[in-house]
């Protein structure tokens, strides 16, 4: 009876050993195998929302939507894949081999589809739709993509869309965003990305093993990104741009508000060349020396040239510094320390007002050595410079002034007299953006504002202006504003003015003219200005990047005055 | 006695139900007419295998004594016949036609190799009626019962079955050990098998083979031969405590797992039951298999004893090594849950060998 008593006991035991087995999994590692269960049999189908559109101050549409249609292939009802995608590749005109290597690297499982072409356009989407039923498996799924409809017009500033990088994902992760998601990258995209995305909406559906749809679990819908209005017109902005066609910047703004009204800067770039990753174009956009990608308003940094001899002239006057009445001698070239600095005429005698008119640079040492380099940093902090304007833009560059405190702090360098001469006709190291410089005309434009440019008007139909205006007067004397302010107008309207080329307009411009040497190239041809001269509306900055003389830039600054005439908006 | 007939019938019907229920489950939502009237058959087959349970009881199990031979050989002629006429489903030739009803003889070997090793180790001998299984030598104790069960049982491996082939020769080692038979001869006997599973597994076809890697690593092929193990796995495991409810289980119902309705119903059973079900049907089973060992110790008769404890044993072997393979602790061979799972002759044969359990504690009475 030994035996049946072990025989007993061990059958027992095999159900003990059952019972564990089961309480193992079912109830110790129960949570692990309903995940595993829910993973089974639960489907999330995403649905795409849409992303806010952009538009003019106007309300015209500068950044739209539209449908445009992938090419799927469902490999669970493909009979013949090499002959699918041969019949594929001449429909739709592209290389056999390139669809072959998509299907294998995105093939998944048989019941999920691949997608082997993306963005095809409306009309071969209906062809193949036509040739559906011949060619079984296939799938077109329609989906929503940037649509710029002025192609390049106004790139810099709106931006464009791609797949989310590594450190702009470190960033904005705490913001739910996730990687492969899809954001903008400068300009208005990238930095109202918030306001604009769209937030994924979706189906979870229960499946059965052979991935076919059961019922419907739950549903979330898309939520649409918020539109956004700019600041920018577009008839300007496109007045601009056709002018604009030499490397470098022009800037329109409204001078009291700060409203950017146009902003255009060359060489500039197709927004939508970044929907196909594999364009070998985009990487030649990064490569291009002439960097079509840089925004020259705000991120690029250049030496002001003459420009900055009005902060000068302002210091001077506010601080009664120099008597209007004085003189100085232009003989076209004069020796400061060492050094021989030239003007670039013989102007002889005159007063600051001819000085700023001629744009002499002999007074302008003058004036420089008599203020000091410190209060000539001083004030030229007061203009904004040296720090970022605020404009809604991601990647402004705030430029530099030099000082002598500075020099020594970071350089371990001496201050010397022909450093002062330098910076008084804005050379030496001085670099300023053209945003900053269009910022300081406006301050004499709108007698005595330091505003901050913007370029989002309203949200989601909310206007936001209030938010974005920040104005800071400057306690300037109205004394040395009118006394700039004309001969600004002067630098125009006087025939020996740099800027005469602008007298005959059919309205008042006052302005004034740079031209900003760099060694071993062209020099960079700056005019700032506004107009009309009595009542401005408008200021404006034109910025040629080696384009020679400041001449060049008052060209284009009359053209596109003339432009706007003849739009009439100038009405 | 009455007892034994009335726990025996409660035990089996309440299994029966489940085993429905869960066939139900499994089945209701799939496709065609033959899937949705699968429990109807199953239905159908309880009854009739309730009735089988009810004639067997009633008539003396001494009976079969001068049939053993007659059986023994007939059983062998069936499985020789699946060679000649047998279907072959999913991949193995298992099942005799007979008219509307597709018989599967490995099920009903089973139950005559029981019977017939049984009769064998309780002859006894004319001269003073004591059992001749004391005094037997190698030949008549392990060579001969082996020639026995080695003929059905390779011809079961070459269906091929490997689960009912294992199950034979595991029954005939236990039949041995307990009728007495030398404790020499066994050890002898385990250790020739034991020096000759290098040659099995050069027998094993592929598939086999593969089912044995896999039992060893599923998630060596998830999407292949460890599929249906992965599978089974996640279907108890995520079942829980209570369960996900009749007809709510995922894995069953939405077809993940394989075979729910057979070899893998405990899996879609403790889904929808719950850890609480899956203890409650291994009691059942417990308890079932308890009555037959409670009946081989009432009765004083050595070939009855010998068929009680074959009968609990082949359940228990079945029950342990099916709800083992759907926990992944045993390889997948082809065994189903005793009444639980879907199959007429393995209901049939269950019922049949439960009313042998009535019978021989009947009789047991009447001497």
């Amino acid at each position: 009876m030994l035996r049946l008593k072990i025989f007993n006991i061990g059958i027992t035991l095999i159900f003990l050993i059952l019972g564990m087995g089961v309480f193992n999994l079912a109830f110790l590692n129960h949570p692990k195998y309903r995940e595993l269960s829910k993973k089974n049999s639960i489907r999330l189908l995403p649905q795409e929302g849409m992303r806010g559109r952009i538009f003019d101050r106007n309300n015209k549409v500068l950044v739209d939507n539209k449908i445009c249609y992938d090419v799927g292939i469902l490999p669970q009802e493909v009979e013949n894949l090499d002959e699918l995608l041969m019949r594929l590749a001449k429909l739709l005109d592209v290389d056999f081999q390139r669809l072959k290597n998509e299907f294998g690297n995105g093939y998944i499982a048989p019941f999920a589809p691949v997608t082997v072409l993306k963005n095809i356009d409306i009309k071969k989407a209906v062809r193949l739709e036509e040739l559906k039923l011949e060619l079984g498996g296939v799938i077109i799924q329609p989906k929503l993509q940037r649509y710029y409809p002025y192609k390049e017009l106004a790139s810099h500033l709106l931006g464009y869309l791609d797949e989310i990088d590594l450190w702009r994902l470190t960033r904005l992760e705490s913001y739910g965003y996730k990687t492969k998601d899809i954001v903008g990258f400068g300009g208005v995209e990238e930095r109202y990305d918030y306001y604009l995305r769209h937030e994924e909406g979706g189906l979870s559906v229960e499946v059965d093993h052979r991935g076919r749809f059961k019922r419907v679990l739950g549903y979330k819908p898309p939520r649409n990104g918020k539109d956004i209005q700019l600041t920018i017109d577009l008839e300007l902005q496109r007045i601009v741009e056709n002018n604009l066609k030499t490397k470098g910047c022009v800037i329109i703004m409204e001078p009291f508000t700060g409203e950017i009204l146009a902003l255009a800067s060359y060489p500039n770039f197709l927004p939508s060349l970044f929907f196909n990753k594999k364009n070998y174009l985009i990487s030649s956009l990064f490569n291009n020396p002439d960097a079509p990608l840089l925004n020259r308003a705000i991120s690029g940094l250049y030496p002001a040239g003459s420009v900055f001899k009005l902060i000068l002239a302002c210091c001077a006057l506010q601080l009664d510094k120099l008597d209007i009445h004085k003189t100085f001698f232009c003989p076209g070239s004069v020796n400061i320390g060492r050094q021989k600095f030239s003007c670039w005429d013989t102007h002889e005698t005159q007063d600051l007002f001819l000085a700023i008119v001629h744009s002499c640079n002999i007074f302008f040492y003058r004036l420089g050595t008599l203020l000091g380099p410190n209060l000539i940093h001083e004030w030229a902090l007061k203009f904004g410079l040296s720090k970022p304007t605020g404009i809604d833009l991601p990647y402004e560059r705030k430029g530099f002034v030099p000082s002598p405190i500075l020099r020594r702090v970071y350089r371990f360098q001496n201050w010397f007299e022909g450093d002062t001469a330098n910076l008084s006709i804005g050379q030496g190291e001085l670099l300023v953006s053209p945003l900053q410089m269009l910022r300081m005309i406006s301050v004499f434009a709108n007698r005595g504002f330091l505003v901050k440019p913007y370029i989002v008007k309203a949200i989601d139909g909310r206007d936001i202006s209030d938010y974005q205006k920040k104005i800071v007067p400057l306690g300037l004397k109205e004394k040395a504003l009118i006394y700039i302010q004309n001969a600004l107008r002067s630098v125009v309207s006087n025939p020996e003015g740099t800027a005469h080329v602008l007298a005959e307009l059919p309205v008042a411009v006052a302005g004034k003219t740079g031209t900003a040497q760099v060694e071993g190239k062209q020099s960079h041809s700056w005019f700032v200005g506004f107009f009309p001269f009595e009542k401005p509306r408008f200021a404006i900055c034109v910025f040629l990047e080696n384009g020679g003389p400041g001449y060049y830039a008052c060209l284009l600054a009359r053209s596109i005055i003339e432009a706007m005439y003849n739009t009439g908006l100038l009405n | 006695m009455r007892n034994t007939f009335f726990v025996l019938l409660i035990l089996s019907i309440l299994i029966s139900t489940l085993g429905i229920l869960s066939i139900y489950s499994a089945t209701h939502d799939k496709p065609g007419r033959l899937w949705q009237d699968i429990y109807k058959r199953q239905l159908l087959w309880v009854s009739l295998g309730l009735s089988m349970f009810l004639i067997i009881s009633h008539f003396n199990y001494r009976r079969i004594w001068d049939w053993i031979y007659p059986l023994y050989g007939l059983s062998v002629l069936f499985l020789a016949m699946v060679f000649l006429l047998g279907i072959t489903r999913l991949g193995a030739q298992r099942w005799l036609k007979i008219g509307w009803f597709n018989f599967q003889p490995t099920e009903l070997t089973k139950l005559v190799m029981i019977i017939v090793l049984a009769g064998y180790f309780s002859r006894k001998s004319p001269d003073n009626i004591s059992l001749l299984v004391k005094r037997m030598n190698l030949w008549q104790g392990l060579i001969l019962p082996f020639i026995l069960v080695a003929i059905p049982v390779g011809l079961i491996l070459e269906q091929p079955d490997l689960g009912s082939a294992v199950m034979l020769i595991f029954i005939f080692i236990c039949i041995i050990y307990l009728s007495e038979v030398r404790l020499r001869y066994i050890i002898i006997f385990l250790l020739t098998l034991l020096a000759l599973t290098p040659f099995f597994w050069y027998f094993l076809r592929d598939y086999q083979k593969e089912r044995v890697i896999v039992f060893l690593n599923p998630n060596i092929d998830p999407l292949g031969a460890g599929y249906t193990i992965i599978q089974s796995k996640i279907a108890i495991g995520s079942g829980g405590l209570f369960g996900k409810g009749w007809l709510s289980g995922t894995q069953s119902q939405l077809h993940f797992l394989p075979e729910s309705h057979t070899d893998f119903i405990f899996a879609s059973f403790t889904e929808e039951w719950g850890f609480l079900g899956a203890i409650f049907l291994l009691g059942l089973y417990y308890l079932l298999i308890w009555q037959g060992i409670l009946v081989s110790q009432r009765t004083t008769d050595p070939f009855g004893r010998l068929i009680c404890l074959g009968i609990s044993l082949s359940l228990a072997f079945q029950v342990a090594i099916n709800i083992a393979m759907n926990l992944g602790l045993a390889p997948v061979v082809g065994l189903p849950l005793p009444l639980m799972s879907y199959g007429g002759s393995s209901v049939l044969v269950t019922f049949i060998s439960l009313g042998l359990l009535v019978n021989i504690d009947k009789t047991k009475n009447i001497f």
